[in-house]
């Protein structure tokens, strides 16, 4: 009587409904090893040191999970809600399959803007670190800009990246980053023009060395043993007085080594 | 016991932790703090490239820094507090500042050509070359730092130079072991003003009138003596026979270390 009953109830429930409990539950366990798979990869490919000392850490840290955790789930959700929508499917509940479909389209940009938000997060915070550290040695508040500024370039671009992906209009944006990255290289390679050639002509001298410290060189009208050579500028030191003339300058009017 | 401490000028402090520092807030003479960097943001400050073991060696450093600095005057009395057993300042030393205090220490760090931190790795370079040795040998050992062009100039090399198109500065971490393997041959290192290794086996050619060193010293002391005569560059020998790491200047001998007590 009673087993009639329960085979009674379990034939009533249509096969497809038995097949989207299973999908649901294999959704579970790959969600699950995704999310362990994940944070070990991202362990072992240094990500705890990479992320070490950045805000998003730390502020993670407050919370008692931290950066690879966080992608990490992420990632295990994004399984598990795959595997929801093909349990929906499955199951062919129609009414929730028409509203559904729309979100199941649109959910795996929203996950990996949530992933290039994290990234980016991260990676200014990083890079704010890195340059702040560059700069360390020059004992100039104006310099505190450039952290900054290099930290926010990645946020904007991470910024729009992820709203690129979950389908904002980007248009302005994109042309105010266009802007932005013209006047940089612009300006940038005017103001280091000089340094590049510099640093080209120093690569050249460095790696040949045509001619070495000790060396008596004459260059256009200066005249005097070579002190010192570096990427950028050669030291020449004639009575008393040192030269600092850029490499650039030693191509650019050719030199002669004095041989006495 | 008071009178040691009675009408002073000055307070200096050896690398004294913040809490020390701090305790002479309100002291109302000028407070100096000697140490390796800055960690309690004084206002005047003197660097200690070196943590000299030598006690008159470290006074004569911090006393001849903060003159040339300007924190105090000839004529001034001051007390410094510094470590000599422990870790802790654990003696305190009345000095009376004058012009003789000057031994050149300070300058041969600070002003000589080359750069302070080049000087300060090039002295490790002797000291644990000093402390160690080769393969268990004590070694010698001359560094001519500093005014590179001029002492290349002033040399000839007395074999293939193996630093030669190499761009190895002193401090890099592999340097160490090759200045210890080339340490055994003859002659002198050259190091330039930025600390690159411009060569090695170089036999210096100084002209040696007027060099007054201490007599007993070798060839190499006089080689490198007076080769600081003769250039800007600055000299640092470690001695084959005693062991010790001798610094010249000007053709004088500034500073005497012992490597064992590193």
């Amino acid at each position: 009587m009673q087993g009639g009953t329960v085979r009674a109830v379990l034939s009533a429930v249509p096969l497809r409904f038995w097949l989207a409990v299973a999908t649901l539950a294999l959704g579970v366990v790959l969600g699950w090893m995704v999310r362990i798979v994940t944070g070990r990869l991202l362990r072992r490919a240094g990500v705890p040191s990479a992320t070490e000392g950045t805000t998003f850490e730390r502020t993670a840290r407050e919370f008692g999970t931290s950066t690879v955790a966080i992608l990490a789930v992420i990632a295990g959700y994004f399984i598990f809600g795959i595997a929801v929508f093909a349990a929906i499917a499955v199951a062919e509940i129609e009414y929730v399959a028409q509203f559904w479909n729309a979100v199941a389209g649109f959910l795996p940009q929203l996950f990996l803007a949530v992933v290039v938000v994290i990234v980016g997060v991260v990676l200014g915070d990083k890079v704010e670190l890195v340059v702040s550290e560059r700069f360390r040695g020059v004992k100039l508040p104006q310099a505190n800009v450039l952290p900054l500024m290099a930290k926010y370039s990645v946020f904007y671009l991470a910024a729009l990246i992820a709203l690129g992906q979950v389908g904002v209009a980007t248009g302005a944006l994109i042309v105010l980053l266009a802007a932005y990255v013209f006047a940089l290289v612009f300006l940038g390679g005017l103001a280091f023009r000089q340094l590049l050639s510099a640093g080209a002509v120093g690569a050249y001298l460095l790696l040949h060395q045509p001619y070495t410290i000790g060396d008596e060189i004459r260059v256009g009208e200066i005249r005097g043993i070579v002190q010192e050579m570096d990427l950028f500028v050669t030291h020449v030191e004639a009575d008393g007085e040192e030269y600092v003339l850029p490499n650039s300058r030693v191509f650019a009017d050719g030199f002669a080594r004095v041989r006495s | 016991m008071g009178s040691l401490v009675a009408d002073i000028d000055g307070l200096f402090l050896f690398s004294p932790s913040a809490s020390v520092y701090e305790r002479f807030d309100d002291i109302g003479v000028t407070r100096v703090v000697i140490a390796a960097e800055n960690g309690v943001e004084a206002d005047a400050f003197v660097e200690l490239p070196l943590g000299f073991e030598n006690v008159r060696d470290r006074i004569r450093f911090g006393v001849e820094g903060a003159m040339e600095r300007g924190f105090v005057a000839e004529g001034d009395v001051i007390v410094c507090s510094l470590s000599m057993f422990g870790d802790d300042a654990d003696s305190l030393v009345r000095v009376r500042v004058d012009e003789s205090m000057r031994s050149g220490i300070y300058d041969l760090f600070i002003d000589s050509r080359a750069e302070p931190g080049v000087v300060r790795d090039v002295f490790e370079v002797a000291i644990d070359l000093g402390k160690k040795g080769q393969k268990g040998k004590p070694v010698g050992a001359l560094f001519v730092v500093g005014d590179a062009g001029k002492v290349m100039n002033k040399s000839r090399p007395l074999s293939y130079n193996p630093f030669e198109k190499s761009h190895v500065h002193v401090g890099d971490p592999i340097v160490n072991v090759m200045l210890k393997e080339f340490s055994r041959l003859d002659g002198a290192f050259v190091v330039s003003d930025s600390g690159k290794i411009v060569s090695a086996y170089r036999y210096l050619e100084p002209s040696a009138e007027g060099v007054d060193i201490p007599k007993g010293l070798g060839a190499r002391h006089m080689a490198g003596g007076a080769i600081t005569r003769d250039t800007n560059a600055i000299a640092i020998v470690l001695s084959e026979s005693d062991g010790m790491v001798r610094a010249f200047k000007g053709g004088d001998l500034i500073l005497e270390i012992d490597p064992e007590e590193y």
